[in-house]
Protein backbone atom coordinates (compact mmCIF):
# COMPACT_ATOMS: atom_id res chain seq x y z
CA UNK A 1 0.00 0.00 0.00
CA UNK A 2 1.62 3.00 -0.88
CA UNK A 3 1.93 6.01 1.65
CA UNK A 4 -0.67 8.38 -0.24
CA UNK A 5 -3.47 5.27 0.09
CA UNK A 6 -2.51 4.54 3.67
CA UNK A 7 -3.20 8.32 4.74
CA UNK A 8 -6.71 8.44 2.92
CA UNK A 9 -7.40 5.19 4.68
CA UNK A 10 -6.64 6.63 7.72
CA UNK A 11 -8.05 9.76 7.11
CA UNK A 12 -11.65 10.12 7.98
CA UNK A 13 -10.91 7.55 10.96
CA UNK A 14 -8.29 9.61 12.48
CA UNK A 15 -10.75 13.11 12.31
CA UNK A 16 -13.60 11.43 13.68
CA UNK A 17 -11.01 10.41 16.92
CA UNK A 18 -10.10 13.90 17.24
CA UNK A 19 -14.12 15.38 16.44
CA UNK A 20 -14.93 12.97 19.72
CA UNK A 21 -12.10 14.53 22.22
CA UNK A 22 -12.59 17.86 20.80
CA UNK A 23 -15.95 18.76 19.24
CA UNK A 24 -18.18 16.67 20.80
CA UNK A 25 -18.55 18.42 24.34
CA UNK A 26 -19.41 21.42 22.56
CA UNK A 27 -22.10 19.69 21.11
CA UNK A 28 -24.49 20.42 23.70
CA UNK A 29 -26.71 17.16 25.44
CA UNK A 30 -23.73 14.81 26.11
CA UNK A 31 -26.62 11.55 26.25
CA UNK A 32 -27.41 12.16 22.56
CA UNK A 33 -24.42 14.11 21.10
CA UNK A 34 -23.04 11.74 17.87
CA UNK A 35 -20.48 8.57 19.31
CA UNK A 36 -17.66 10.36 16.92
CA UNK A 37 -15.29 7.13 18.16
CA UNK A 38 -17.82 4.87 17.41
CA UNK A 39 -18.22 5.82 13.73
CA UNK A 40 -14.29 5.51 13.13
CA UNK A 41 -14.18 2.31 14.45
CA UNK A 42 -17.50 1.60 11.72
CA UNK A 43 -15.54 3.50 9.07
CA UNK A 44 -12.76 1.26 9.41
CA UNK A 45 -14.78 -2.37 10.16
CA UNK A 46 -17.10 -1.74 7.08
CA UNK A 47 -14.17 -2.20 5.06
CA UNK A 48 -11.65 -4.12 6.77
CA UNK A 49 -12.43 -7.88 7.38
CA UNK A 50 -14.50 -9.35 10.46
CA UNK A 51 -11.70 -10.73 12.27
CA UNK A 52 -10.00 -7.37 11.89
CA UNK A 53 -13.07 -5.65 12.61
CA UNK A 54 -13.73 -7.61 15.85
CA UNK A 55 -9.74 -6.84 16.89
CA UNK A 56 -10.26 -3.34 16.07
CA UNK A 57 -14.14 -3.29 18.28
CA UNK A 58 -11.95 -4.90 21.33
CA UNK A 59 -9.36 -2.13 21.56
CA UNK A 60 -11.56 0.63 21.11
CA UNK A 61 -13.90 -0.95 23.69
CA UNK A 62 -11.04 -1.49 26.16
CA UNK A 63 -9.79 1.92 25.95
CA UNK A 64 -13.40 3.47 26.52
CA UNK A 65 -13.75 1.09 29.62
CA UNK A 66 -11.10 2.88 30.59
CA UNK A 67 -12.87 6.20 30.65
CA UNK A 68 -15.86 4.42 32.13
CA UNK A 69 -14.89 1.55 34.47
CA UNK A 70 -18.13 1.53 36.27
CA UNK A 71 -19.05 -1.08 32.74
CA UNK A 72 -15.11 -2.30 32.49
CA UNK A 73 -15.43 -4.93 29.50
CA UNK A 74 -18.83 -4.17 29.12
CA UNK A 75 -17.75 -1.39 26.54
CA UNK A 76 -15.82 -4.12 24.82
CA UNK A 77 -17.71 -6.65 24.55
CA UNK A 78 -20.13 -4.47 22.92
CA UNK A 79 -17.34 -2.96 20.29
CA UNK A 80 -16.36 -6.21 19.36
CA UNK A 81 -19.86 -7.66 18.80
CA UNK A 82 -20.56 -4.21 16.72
CA UNK A 83 -17.17 -4.83 15.45
CA UNK A 84 -17.53 -7.86 13.57
CA UNK A 85 -21.03 -7.51 12.73
CA UNK A 86 -20.46 -4.65 10.96
CA UNK A 87 -17.74 -6.01 8.66
CA UNK A 88 -20.38 -9.22 8.04
CA UNK A 89 -23.05 -7.30 7.30
CA UNK A 90 -21.28 -5.43 4.41
CA UNK A 91 -21.24 -8.50 2.71
CA UNK A 92 -24.93 -8.12 2.63
CA UNK A 93 -25.51 -4.54 2.07
CA UNK A 94 -24.71 -2.83 -0.66
CA UNK A 95 -21.39 -1.01 0.62
CA UNK A 96 -21.55 2.09 -0.54
CA UNK A 97 -25.02 3.72 -0.61
CA UNK A 98 -25.18 6.17 1.70
CA UNK A 99 -28.32 5.44 3.31
CA UNK A 100 -27.65 1.83 4.24
CA UNK A 101 -24.42 3.55 5.78
CA UNK A 102 -26.72 5.44 7.79
CA UNK A 103 -28.55 2.67 8.30
CA UNK A 104 -25.95 0.49 9.72
CA UNK A 105 -24.26 3.65 11.69
CA UNK A 106 -27.79 3.70 13.64
CA UNK A 107 -28.23 0.38 14.36
CA UNK A 108 -24.57 -0.43 15.25
CA UNK A 109 -25.04 2.60 18.06
CA UNK A 110 -27.95 1.21 19.56
CA UNK A 111 -26.69 -2.43 19.75
CA UNK A 112 -23.72 -1.11 20.86
CA UNK A 113 -25.88 0.90 23.87
CA UNK A 114 -28.27 -2.17 24.26
CA UNK A 115 -25.30 -4.67 24.94
CA UNK A 116 -23.19 -2.39 27.17
CA UNK A 117 -26.47 -1.90 29.43
CA UNK A 118 -27.09 -5.34 29.66
CA UNK A 119 -23.60 -6.40 30.55
CA UNK A 120 -23.04 -4.10 32.98
CA UNK A 121 -25.56 -5.02 34.44
CA UNK A 122 -26.38 -1.34 36.18
CA UNK A 123 -29.33 0.08 34.56
CA UNK A 124 -32.54 -1.88 35.62
CA UNK A 125 -35.93 -1.32 35.16
CA UNK A 126 -37.16 2.18 34.31
CA UNK A 127 -33.74 3.24 33.80
CA UNK A 128 -32.79 0.36 31.42
CA UNK A 129 -36.34 1.27 29.34
CA UNK A 130 -35.76 4.61 29.02
CA UNK A 131 -32.16 4.15 27.89
CA UNK A 132 -32.99 2.00 24.97
CA UNK A 133 -36.33 3.17 23.62
CA UNK A 134 -35.37 7.25 23.92
CA UNK A 135 -31.48 7.54 24.97
CA UNK A 136 -30.01 5.26 22.56
CA UNK A 137 -32.67 5.95 19.63
CA UNK A 138 -31.32 9.71 19.94
CA UNK A 139 -27.91 9.21 20.00
CA UNK A 140 -27.84 6.59 17.65
CA UNK A 141 -29.96 9.08 15.35
CA UNK A 142 -27.47 11.83 16.00
CA UNK A 143 -24.38 9.42 15.49
CA UNK A 144 -25.77 8.22 11.95
CA UNK A 145 -26.40 11.74 10.46
CA UNK A 146 -22.88 12.68 11.49
CA UNK A 147 -21.69 9.28 9.84
CA UNK A 148 -23.44 10.58 6.69
CA UNK A 149 -21.86 13.70 6.43
CA UNK A 150 -18.46 12.34 7.03
CA UNK A 151 -18.74 10.00 4.48
CA UNK A 152 -20.18 12.59 2.24
CA UNK A 153 -17.22 14.58 3.04
CA UNK A 154 -14.21 11.58 2.58
CA UNK A 155 -16.41 9.67 -0.38
CA UNK A 156 -13.85 10.09 -2.78
CA UNK A 157 -10.79 8.48 -0.25
CA UNK A 158 -13.12 5.80 1.45
CA UNK A 159 -14.46 4.11 -1.62
CA UNK A 160 -11.46 3.50 -2.69
CA UNK A 161 -10.54 0.02 -3.05
CA UNK A 162 -7.21 -0.25 -0.93
CA UNK A 163 -5.50 -3.06 -1.05
CA UNK A 164 -7.79 -4.97 -4.19
CA UNK A 165 -5.18 -6.72 -6.61
CA UNK B 1 -5.17 -2.77 7.04
CA UNK B 2 -6.50 -5.13 5.08
CA UNK B 3 -9.08 -2.87 3.29
CA UNK B 4 -10.87 -4.16 0.56
CA UNK B 5 -10.16 -8.00 0.91
CA UNK B 6 -12.20 -10.81 1.08
CA UNK B 7 -15.11 -9.51 3.93
CA UNK B 8 -16.04 -13.24 4.35
CA UNK B 9 -15.47 -14.71 7.26
CA UNK B 10 -12.86 -17.53 7.87
CA UNK B 11 -12.15 -19.72 10.59
CA UNK B 12 -9.02 -17.45 11.56
CA UNK B 13 -12.12 -14.56 11.64
CA UNK B 14 -14.07 -16.27 13.91
CA UNK B 15 -10.80 -17.32 15.98
CA UNK B 16 -9.95 -13.79 16.40
CA UNK B 17 -13.89 -12.86 17.19
CA UNK B 18 -13.84 -15.50 19.91
CA UNK B 19 -10.36 -14.61 21.86
CA UNK B 20 -12.05 -11.39 21.91
CA UNK B 21 -15.03 -11.99 23.24
CA UNK B 22 -13.40 -13.80 26.09
CA UNK B 23 -11.59 -11.25 26.58
CA UNK B 24 -14.17 -9.35 27.23
CA UNK B 25 -15.57 -11.78 29.63
CA UNK B 26 -12.71 -11.54 31.50
CA UNK B 27 -12.09 -8.27 31.98
CA UNK B 28 -15.91 -7.65 33.11
CA UNK B 29 -14.99 -10.41 35.68
CA UNK B 30 -12.30 -8.64 36.67
CA UNK B 31 -11.93 -7.72 40.87
CA UNK B 32 -11.57 -4.33 41.17
CA UNK B 33 -8.00 -4.43 42.66
CA UNK B 34 -7.12 -5.58 39.17
CA UNK B 35 -9.28 -3.48 36.95
CA UNK B 36 -8.60 -0.18 38.62
CA UNK B 37 -4.83 -0.78 37.81
CA UNK B 38 -5.29 -1.53 34.24
CA UNK B 39 -7.94 1.44 33.41
CA UNK B 40 -5.24 3.81 35.34
CA UNK B 41 -2.69 2.46 33.13
CA UNK B 42 -4.53 3.11 29.35
CA UNK B 43 -5.45 6.40 31.03
CA UNK B 44 -1.64 7.32 31.66
CA UNK B 45 -0.31 6.11 28.85
CA UNK B 46 -2.36 5.28 25.39
CA UNK B 47 -5.11 7.69 26.36
CA UNK B 48 -3.41 10.21 27.87
CA UNK B 49 -3.04 12.33 24.72
CA UNK B 50 -6.15 12.01 24.03
CA UNK B 51 -7.53 12.84 27.66
CA UNK B 52 -5.03 16.44 27.39
CA UNK B 53 -7.00 16.98 23.99
CA UNK B 54 -10.19 17.16 25.51
CA UNK B 55 -8.95 18.58 28.88
CA UNK B 56 -7.94 21.54 26.42
CA UNK B 57 -10.89 21.57 24.68
CA UNK B 58 -13.14 22.28 27.87
CA UNK B 59 -10.56 24.70 28.76
CA UNK B 60 -11.10 26.43 25.73
CA UNK B 61 -14.54 26.38 25.93
CA UNK B 62 -14.15 27.54 29.39
CA UNK B 63 -12.06 30.42 28.77
CA UNK B 64 -14.10 31.53 25.67
CA UNK B 65 -17.38 31.91 28.23
CA UNK B 66 -15.06 33.55 30.53
CA UNK B 67 -14.21 36.34 27.73
CA UNK B 68 -17.94 36.77 27.28
CA UNK B 69 -18.36 37.37 31.12
CA UNK B 70 -15.77 39.27 31.43
CA UNK B 71 -17.17 41.88 28.39
CA UNK B 72 -20.22 41.83 30.48
CA UNK B 73 -18.50 42.81 33.68
CA UNK B 74 -16.59 45.21 31.87
CA UNK B 75 -19.49 46.66 30.20
CA UNK B 76 -20.88 46.48 34.10
CA UNK B 77 -18.09 48.07 35.07
CA UNK B 78 -18.04 51.34 32.83
CA UNK B 79 -21.88 52.80 33.69
CA UNK B 80 -21.08 51.58 37.23
CA UNK B 81 -17.50 53.97 36.72
CA UNK B 82 -19.82 56.73 36.07
CA UNK B 83 -21.56 56.69 39.76
CA UNK B 84 -18.61 56.10 41.87
CA UNK B 85 -20.12 55.37 45.11
CA UNK B 86 -21.98 52.82 43.45
CA UNK B 87 -19.04 50.84 41.95
CA UNK B 88 -17.78 49.17 45.44
CA UNK B 89 -21.30 47.30 45.54
CA UNK B 90 -21.55 46.41 42.13
CA UNK B 91 -17.85 45.10 42.34
CA UNK B 92 -18.81 42.93 45.52
CA UNK B 93 -21.76 41.47 43.38
CA UNK B 94 -19.49 40.69 40.80
CA UNK B 95 -17.26 38.91 42.38
CA UNK B 96 -20.26 37.04 44.63
CA UNK B 97 -20.72 36.26 41.06
CA UNK B 98 -16.93 34.33 40.36
CA UNK B 99 -18.22 31.15 42.27
CA UNK B 100 -18.78 28.91 44.74
CA UNK B 101 -14.79 29.08 45.36
CA UNK B 102 -13.87 31.62 47.98
CA UNK B 103 -17.12 30.93 50.17
CA UNK B 104 -15.77 27.68 50.91
CA UNK B 105 -13.41 28.77 53.22
CA UNK B 106 -10.93 25.51 52.30
CA UNK B 107 -8.81 24.29 49.91
CA UNK B 108 -10.29 23.46 46.28
CA UNK B 109 -8.95 22.40 42.97
CA UNK B 110 -11.52 23.47 40.55
CA UNK B 111 -11.48 20.91 37.10
CA UNK B 112 -13.44 19.95 34.14
CA UNK B 113 -15.71 17.02 33.74
CA UNK B 114 -14.54 14.91 30.53
CA UNK B 115 -18.05 13.02 30.00
CA UNK B 116 -17.55 9.51 28.02
CA UNK B 117 -20.35 8.31 25.35
CA UNK B 118 -22.10 5.62 27.22
CA UNK B 119 -24.28 4.49 28.82
CA UNK B 120 -23.13 4.31 32.19
CA UNK B 121 -21.14 7.92 31.98
CA UNK B 122 -23.20 9.77 34.87
CA UNK B 123 -21.98 6.46 37.30
CA UNK B 124 -18.35 7.60 36.94
CA UNK B 125 -16.98 10.77 35.54
CA UNK B 126 -13.17 11.68 34.27
CA UNK B 127 -12.60 14.92 35.69
CA UNK B 128 -8.96 17.11 34.58
CA UNK B 129 -7.20 17.39 37.87
CA UNK B 130 -5.21 14.32 39.60
CA UNK B 131 -2.23 13.93 42.54
CA UNK B 132 0.05 16.87 40.47
CA UNK B 133 -3.12 19.31 41.47
CA UNK B 134 -3.55 17.87 44.99
CA UNK B 135 -6.40 15.78 44.67
CA UNK B 136 -6.76 12.41 46.48
CA UNK B 137 -8.94 8.99 46.58
CA UNK B 138 -12.25 10.27 48.50
CA UNK B 139 -11.63 13.71 48.15
CA UNK B 140 -15.38 15.25 48.14
CA UNK B 141 -16.63 16.51 44.73
CA UNK B 142 -18.73 18.82 44.49
CA UNK B 143 -20.76 21.85 42.06
CA UNK B 144 -21.87 25.01 43.18
CA UNK B 145 -25.20 23.41 43.51
CA UNK B 146 -24.50 20.79 46.20
CA UNK B 147 -22.87 17.01 46.50
CA UNK B 148 -21.71 15.04 43.24
CA UNK B 149 -19.88 12.40 44.83
CA UNK B 150 -15.96 11.45 45.76
CA UNK B 151 -12.73 10.72 44.15
CA UNK B 152 -12.23 6.79 43.83
CA UNK B 153 -8.90 7.11 41.78
CA UNK B 154 -5.97 9.35 41.24
CA UNK B 155 -3.76 9.81 38.46
CA UNK B 156 -1.17 12.44 37.71
CA UNK B 157 -3.74 15.20 35.75
CA UNK B 158 -6.92 12.55 35.79
CA UNK B 159 -9.06 11.46 38.54
CA UNK B 160 -11.97 9.42 38.75
CA UNK B 161 -14.65 10.14 40.47
CA UNK B 162 -18.02 8.12 41.39
CA UNK B 163 -21.19 10.03 41.63
CA UNK B 164 -23.80 9.92 43.31
CA UNK B 165 -26.05 7.92 41.07
CA UNK B 166 -23.12 4.82 41.61
CA UNK B 167 -24.79 2.03 42.89
CA UNK B 168 -22.45 1.70 45.87
CA UNK B 169 -22.08 5.38 46.86
CA UNK B 170 -23.54 5.90 49.91
CA UNK B 171 -23.41 9.54 52.52
CA UNK B 172 -24.93 10.37 55.80
CA UNK B 173 -27.94 12.83 55.27
CA UNK B 174 -29.16 15.07 57.41
CA UNK B 175 -32.49 17.44 57.14
CA UNK B 176 -30.91 21.05 56.75
CA UNK B 177 -32.34 22.12 60.94
CA UNK B 178 -30.56 18.75 61.76
CA UNK B 179 -33.53 17.56 63.34
CA UNK B 180 -33.45 14.20 61.25
CA UNK B 181 -30.34 12.08 60.47
CA UNK B 182 -30.14 9.28 57.30
CA UNK B 183 -28.42 7.62 55.28
CA UNK B 184 -27.97 8.96 51.72
CA UNK B 185 -27.70 6.37 48.57
CA UNK B 186 -29.31 5.88 44.82
CA UNK B 187 -32.89 4.98 44.65
CA UNK B 188 -32.66 1.98 42.34
CA UNK B 189 -36.08 2.22 40.73
CA UNK B 190 -37.06 5.42 39.98
CA UNK B 191 -39.36 7.21 36.96
CA UNK B 192 -37.95 6.52 33.44
CA UNK B 193 -34.59 8.78 32.46
CA UNK B 194 -34.94 10.18 36.25
CA UNK B 195 -31.95 9.66 38.74
CA UNK B 196 -33.03 9.86 42.27
CA UNK B 197 -31.74 9.24 45.67
CA UNK B 198 -33.20 8.00 48.72
CA UNK B 199 -32.85 8.99 52.48
CA UNK B 200 -33.48 5.82 54.59
CA UNK B 201 -33.24 4.89 57.84
CA UNK B 202 -35.49 7.65 59.03
CA UNK B 203 -37.11 6.71 62.27
CA UNK B 204 -41.21 5.70 61.68
CA UNK B 205 -41.54 8.81 64.57
CA UNK B 206 -39.93 11.35 62.95
CA UNK B 207 -41.45 12.89 59.87
CA UNK B 208 -39.90 14.73 57.39
CA UNK B 209 -42.11 17.50 55.17
CA UNK B 210 -42.03 17.20 51.64
CA UNK B 211 -39.26 19.98 50.29
CA UNK B 212 -36.57 19.69 53.48
CA UNK B 213 -33.24 20.15 51.69
CA UNK B 214 -30.72 17.34 52.39
CA UNK B 215 -27.15 18.11 53.44
CA UNK B 216 -24.49 16.35 54.60
CA UNK B 217 -23.67 15.79 58.39
CA UNK B 218 -20.48 15.12 58.23
CA UNK B 219 -20.47 11.94 59.97
CA UNK B 220 -17.33 9.19 59.07
CA UNK B 221 -15.27 11.88 58.26
CA UNK B 222 -15.33 11.69 54.28
CA UNK B 223 -17.54 14.22 53.49
CA UNK B 224 -17.87 17.92 54.92
CA UNK B 225 -21.17 18.82 56.85
CA UNK B 226 -23.58 21.36 55.10
CA UNK B 227 -23.15 19.87 51.32
CA UNK B 228 -26.64 20.03 49.91
CA UNK B 229 -27.76 16.57 48.28
CA UNK B 230 -31.03 17.22 47.80
CA UNK B 231 -34.43 18.45 48.57
CA UNK B 232 -37.04 15.27 49.77
CA UNK B 233 -40.09 14.81 47.25
CA UNK B 234 -42.13 11.77 48.42
CA UNK B 235 -42.02 8.67 50.71
CA UNK B 236 -40.60 6.09 49.17
CA UNK B 237 -41.16 3.07 51.10
CA UNK B 238 -42.17 2.38 55.00
CA UNK B 239 -41.45 -0.85 56.88
CA UNK B 240 -41.20 -2.01 60.56
CA UNK B 241 -39.70 1.19 62.27
CA UNK B 242 -38.18 2.99 59.46
CA UNK B 243 -39.05 4.97 55.97
CA UNK B 244 -37.23 6.01 53.29
CA UNK B 245 -37.85 9.12 51.46
CA UNK B 246 -37.36 9.73 48.10
CA UNK B 247 -35.17 13.29 47.43
CA UNK B 248 -34.66 15.11 44.49
CA UNK B 249 -30.72 14.99 43.79
CA UNK B 250 -29.70 19.04 43.82
CA UNK B 251 -26.33 17.81 41.29
CA UNK B 252 -27.14 16.22 37.42
CA UNK B 253 -24.06 13.77 37.07
CA UNK B 254 -24.86 13.59 33.62
CA UNK B 255 -24.91 17.56 32.63
CA UNK B 256 -22.55 18.16 35.51
CA UNK B 257 -19.25 20.23 33.45
CA UNK B 258 -17.30 22.08 36.11
CA UNK B 259 -16.70 20.54 39.86
CA UNK B 260 -14.61 21.56 42.55
CA UNK B 261 -12.50 18.79 44.28
CA UNK B 262 -12.33 19.69 48.20
CA UNK B 263 -8.76 18.75 49.39
CA UNK B 264 -9.35 19.11 53.07
CA UNK B 265 -11.50 16.98 54.65
CA UNK B 266 -11.22 17.92 58.37
CA UNK B 267 -14.18 18.52 60.05
CA UNK B 268 -15.75 21.34 58.59
CA UNK B 269 -19.46 23.02 58.27
CA UNK B 270 -20.19 24.54 54.42
CA UNK B 271 -23.46 24.89 54.99
CA UNK B 272 -23.34 28.84 54.61
CA UNK B 273 -20.91 28.48 51.38
CA UNK B 274 -24.35 26.81 49.66
CA UNK B 275 -26.80 28.90 51.21
CA UNK B 276 -29.41 30.30 48.24
CA UNK B 277 -28.63 33.81 48.63
CA UNK B 278 -24.56 33.41 49.73
CA UNK B 279 -23.73 34.05 45.83
CA UNK B 280 -25.85 37.27 45.96
CA UNK B 281 -24.34 39.74 48.44
CA UNK B 282 -26.31 43.04 48.54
Amino acid sequence: MRAGQLVRAWAAPVVLVVLQFTVRNRLGANRIAPDFLLLALLVYTTRARPGAGAAAGFLVGVLRDALTPASFGAGALAHTLVGYLSSRAKTVFFAENLLVNGGLFFTATWVRNLIVALASGKLVGPQLVWELLIWSPLEALTTAVAGVLILALFRQWLSIRLGAR
Amino acid sequence: MPLGADRYATRGDTFVLLGCVALSLVAMSLPTRVRDPLASGLRRTVLWPLLQLQTQSEQLRTTRARYSRMTVERDSFAIAAAVLGELRAENARLRGLLGLGPRLGIGFVPAEVLHQATATDALTLVISAGSRQGVKVLAPVVAPEGLLGYVSRVEATTSVVATWVNPEFRASGMAADGSVYGIVGPHATSRPGVWLLELRGVPYRQDVTFGTVILTSGLGGVLPRGVPVGTVIAVARESGWERTYLVRPAVAPGSASHVMVLLENHPVDLRSAFAPDSGNPP
